[in-house]
């Protein structure tokens, strides 16, 4: 926003952009200076994506964009125009059109109380994905690292190891 | 009392594993996590009526300086803007909010202390809100809110507790003094005890300020309605039930016109969010003004530097008298609490630790001194522990210097001095009582677990000896550390009583604040429960289905349970203070009571027999000595053919007592001032640690911890509370402070400078339990919420004591955060120390 020097003000400039999410195209009319993370919860609706500190710490907001995971609330929605994007709604939604159930890296993170007040969760779980996409039998050392840009404030990471072990042997299978 | 074995508990069982087919002490999965887990629970964050509009706070960038002038024009031009609201729009038509300490005594009688929503004339924290604007979304209030001119005239700060005792800057100029309340108590005989012991050991340990920063920040959506002249107030509050004042007040509102409502899931609070009023009035303020909807989500930002939500912050000067022999026969405690520019709800925090007063050791003579300073900076709110943390980690630090000064193994320094089981209950000197429990099996256990480390482990001499020539040398010293559980009543109030008048008070007088339960059984027999708090991850939803499933004979999946807001549930306490395992099982027990009466009633009635001739089992109403049998489905459908007001299985409610005022040892403390927390969980720590001299670093290689908390009702949920009060004691002791400038300017307002512990931070966490039940709750439970974070702080800073030992470091700990540059200090000073030896 920008006041010019009588102090009328500009109309708010908005672009429109594209964006494939959890499989589905939307078409937006967006302000450049909406974050991703803005974008994907109020004009997609998808909750699920949270948002914790807008600065890129804490990876409440992490979500898949092409194929890797970025935290949401650090780039703009017009940054993700063309792009495909998927968010912890779409991961449930692929396991539920087949057989009904949770994914398997959610199943995992329920079995094993790897969750508490659930506000990391969203970011965990998406974080996980990349992680065993890439190393399906990660060692300790290699699920700290996958994880280390993601905060959970509740449960002290013991489950979460345990849940993302348990996730990972039951995708090899 | 029997203390059981230790019990393995990794196994998650959906299956119940007795023969009687008992859910409680099983590791039921969780109902709450679907929802979660597939994105669709509703948090405060995603409530967006239709029409609701967005607000934003003008908030001070400076610590103290008074407003000369608030110039609105600019904004209100704005074509997006749909209000501003400033101290004055505030003062004309609502009240300030409650304040901890309401009245001073000063040299020339009382002064008054007020906060107000908006800042007036002057501003006492960076942070502090001045402004509201209201705009169509929050980026637009974002452009609104910075064309609010505010004039300023800078002065003085005064950012440290020490300082403000000075009274040189006067954060109210009214009170006339910084230090608003203060008080020393005495137990037993202490200049004698202090006068006779061999020996007296005094330190001085600083505990910075730091707080829970939950992941999810405050938010409120409040909606007024013109027509009831009442309000819709959903936000993330803690203790909706007892809280809801603080919000009700300022506004000049009814209990009953202003509805609390908090979602069924809140991003984690650890205590912090009882203190997001100040939003919740605002946001009405505003919504009544423009009869809309408003939201307001704090961001981080603002969270950090003036939310409302730092905790504790002490400086403690610690004297214990002890004797050649190893007895420790007095203690005395001094610390100031600096608590920012209000003195809010948390004032009990300073007095909590009475209720632990001497730890797990047997000193009758103790000393306990405060003063509660206020400084320029954001106010205090409530963080798991409550004040005990660092009163622990002052105390432990003290017995581990006194180890070193007299000449005695601090573990065995500890041992001779423990509470033995023989003495249990056992009432300390500040009236308090400890339940059950075998602390001196606990530190034995702790200890063969470190000796086995020492054999071939991360503590095998050869390893240590190795290590140190790289610089790095390990440690560990554990010790058994009490977490109170299950506060009650109104000591909030006692504390503000004056001495004579609570001598005067009888028992009777104690409002004891019960756990009310409600439930209604459907027509399809499953049940309907209702919680009077609100939670934050605890689990408690799945505590209430798995309990009432085992007491009514049904499946936790025949139950289900939602939330009171304010207005429909009764005032009291709720989710804090380690209450909820031993309040909601036992409100539960009798809540499955009432319901399996109440059906017997219907069948009775039914059957047109006497209840005698009826009884309630397993989801059924049997007529004894015949074969008929009415399922809870069926008492429902017959109960809903009544008139409303005489149905028998709707609404069903029951209120379990405070545990500690069925004991008549308690009355003492309750009369007076002292807090009383009728459990004393316990455990033992050994976090084994590494400090690299070169770096300052601290590396902790393993967390072991023995622990018990009475009868565990889920296993799975109760280690989850382990891990994480465990992993915040980690960022307690290592890693979180907000630190502050001379000027008052705070340092740390994002999180990369207020460091929360990564998955990289927390140690491997090995644990044990064993369950010794409470002999004064329902089910045997114990509070057990903040366990973790009472006692790991304490046992990380003497395990670090222990590794530098060797190189003679003057109690490297002595100040939490231990941060790396501190360490650094610490070695550099016992170097050049024993280059001077030499
Ligand atoms: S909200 Fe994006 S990293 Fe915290
Ligand atoms: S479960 Fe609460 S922050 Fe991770």
């Amino acid at each position: 926003m920008s006041t010019d020097a009588t102090g009328d003000y500009d109309e708010r400039v908005t672009e429109e952009i594209t964006v494939t999410v959890n499989g589905e195209e939307v078409t937006a009319e967006v302000e450049p200076r909406l974050k991703l993370s803005d974008f994907l919860r109020n004009e997609c609706g998808l909750n699920g994506v949270r948002v914790g500190c807008e600065h890129g710490v804490c990876g409440a907001c992490t979500v898949e964009q092409d194929g890797r995971t970025v935290k949401s609330c650090l780039s703009y929605a017009v940054q993700a125009d063309g792009a495909e994007i998927e968010t912890v709604e779409g991961l449930t939604d692929e396991a539920e059109s087949e057989d009904g159930s949770l994914h398997p890296i959610q199943e995992a993170f329920h079995e094993t109380h790897a969750l508490q007040c659930g506000f990391c969760t969203s970011g965990f779980v998406m974080a996980t994905k990349e992680l065993l996409e890439e190393n399906p039998d990660p060692t300790r050392e290699e699920i700290e690292e996958g994880l280390a840009d993601n905060i959970c404030r509740c449960t002290g990471y013991q489950n979460i190891y345990e849940a993302v072990e348990r996730a990972a042997e039951e995708m090899r299978e | 009392m029997s203390s059981s074995q230790p019990s393995e508990t990794d196994d998650v069982d959906v299956e119940p594993e007795t023969e009687t087919e008992s859910f409680t002490g099983t590791g039921l999965p969780r109902v709450e996590d679907r929802r979660i887990l597939t994105g669709k629970a509703e948090y405060i964050h995603d409530v967006t009526p239709e029409n609701c509009l967005h607000m934003a706070l003008v908030r001070s960038m400076h610590a103290h300086a008074d407003v000369v002038s608030i110039d609105t024009s600019a904004a209100e031009d704005h074509p997006d803007c749909e209000l501003v609201l400033t101290a004055a729009d505030v003062k004309a038509e609502y009240g300030p909010m409650p304040v901890g300490i309401p009245e001073v005594e000063t040299d020339d009688g009382v002064a008054t202390l007020e906060e107000w929503s908006l800042a007036d004339e002057k501003v006492r924290f960076v942070g502090e809100p001045v402004a509201v604007v209201v705009a169509s979304d929050r980026y637009a209030a974002e452009d609104v809110a910075d064309l609010v001119d505010v004039e300023y005239d800078p002065r003085d700060a005064v950012a440290d507790g020490m300082e403000a005792r000075e009274d040189e800057v006067l954060v109210h100029d009214d009170v006339g003094t910084n230090v608003v309340d203060g008080e020393r108590l005495e137990f037993g005989d202490l200049d004698d005890a202090f006068e006779e012991a061999d020996h007296v050991v005094s330190g001085e340990y600083s505990w910075g300020r730091i707080s829970g920063v939950p992941l999810e920040t405050a938010g409120v959506v409040a909606q007024y309605d013109d027509e009831t002249d009442s309000f819709d107030i959903d936000c993330n509050i803690q203790l909706h039930t007892l809280v809801d004042e603080m919000i009700h007040e300022p506004l000049g509102y009814d209990a009953d016109d202003v509805r609390v409502n908090v979602p069924a899931d809140v991003g984690g609070s650890y205590g912090t969010k009882i203190g997001i009023h100040r939003y919740c009035c605002l946001a009405a303020m505003a919504s009544k003004e423009l009869e809309r909807p408003v939201k307001f989500n704090e961001d981080r930002l603002e969270n950090l530097q003036g939310g409302d939500m730092h905790s504790s912050d002490r400086e403690y000067e610690m004297r214990l008298a002890v004797d050649d022999d190893g007895t420790m026969r007095g203690l005395d405690v001094w610390f100031v609490d600096d608590f920012g520019a209000f003195p809010r709800y948390p004032v009990n925090q300073v007095l909590k630790p009475l209720s632990v007063l001497t730890n797990s050791y047997e000193i009758d003579h103790v000393g306990y001194e405060y003063e509660l300073v206020l400084t320029n900076k954001t106010s205090q709110t409530a963080y798991r522990g409550f004040g005990v943390d660092p009163h622990i980690y002052a105390l432990e630090m003290i017995v581990d210097e006194a180890a070193r000064e007299i000449g005695i193994d601090p573990t065995e320094f500890r041992r001779r001095n423990l509470i033995t089981p023989d003495q249990l209950p056992y009432t300390l000197p500040s009236k308090n009582i400890y339940d059950s429990g075998d602390y001196p099996a606990t530190l034995d256990r702790i200890e063969e677990i470190i000796a086995d480390e020492r054999d071939g482990g991360l503590l095998d001499p050869e390893v240590v000896a190795e290590r140190r020539e790289e610089g790095k040398y390990r440690g560990v010293q554990p010790s058994v550390i009490i977490e109170p559980g299950v506060s009650g009543s109104d000591w909030t109030d006692r504390q503000r009583t004056e001495n004579d008048e609570l001598e005067e008070r009888s028992r009777d007088e104690v409002d004891e604040l019960p756990e009310h339960l409600r439930a209604t059984v459907r027509e399809d027999g499953t049940v309907q429960a209702y919680l009077a708090t609100d939670s934050s991850g605890q689990g408690h939803q799945t505590l209430v289905s798995q309990l009432l499933a085992d007491e009514l004979g049904v499946l936790p999946s025949d139950i289900e349970v939602d939330y009171l807001d304010s207005v429909d549930a009764p005032t009291e306490y709720g989710s804090a203070a380690s209450r909820m395992a031993v309040m909601l099982s036992g409100a539960t027990v009798g809540l499955a009571e009432r319901v399996g009466e109440a059906a017997e009633r219907v069948a009775a009635d039914h059957w047109d027999v006497s209840t005698d001739d009826v009884a309630y089992q397993d989801g059924a109403v049997d007529r004894i000595g015949g074969d008929e049998s009415l399922s809870l489905a069926e008492l429902a459908a017959v109960d809903a053919e009544r008139d409303v007001e005489d149905r028998e299985l709707t609404g069903v409610s029951y209120n379990y007592d405070h545990p500690a005022t069925e004991h008549e040892e308690f009355d003492e403390a309750f009369t007076r001032k002292f807090p009383v927390y009728p459990t004393a969980a316990f455990g033992a720590n050994a976090p084994i640690v590494e400090v690299d001299s070169r770096t300052g670093e601290v590396d902790i290689l393993k967390f072991y911890t023995v622990r018990d908390c009475g009868t565990m009702l889920n296993p799975m949920i109760v280690e989850g509370q382990a891990h994480g009060g465990i992993a915040q004691g980690v960022g307690a002791a290592l890693l979180e402070e907000f630190g502050y400038e001379d000027d008052g300017q705070p340092q740390a307002i994002t999180l990369f400078d207020y460091l929360l512990p990564s998955i990289e931070n927390v140690p491997e966490i090995e644990m044990e339990h064993t369950e010794t039940p409470s002999p004064y709750t329902e089910t045997g439970a114990k509070g057990v919420g903040e366990g973790g974070m009472i006692d790991a702080p304490a046992s990380i800073a003497t395990s670090i004591n222990a590794a530098l030992e060797p190189i003679g470091a003057d109690e490297p700990a002595d100040r939490i955060p231990v941060a790396p540059d501190h360490l650094l200090e610490k070695v550099r000073e016992a170097e050049d120390e024993s280059e001077d030896d030499a």
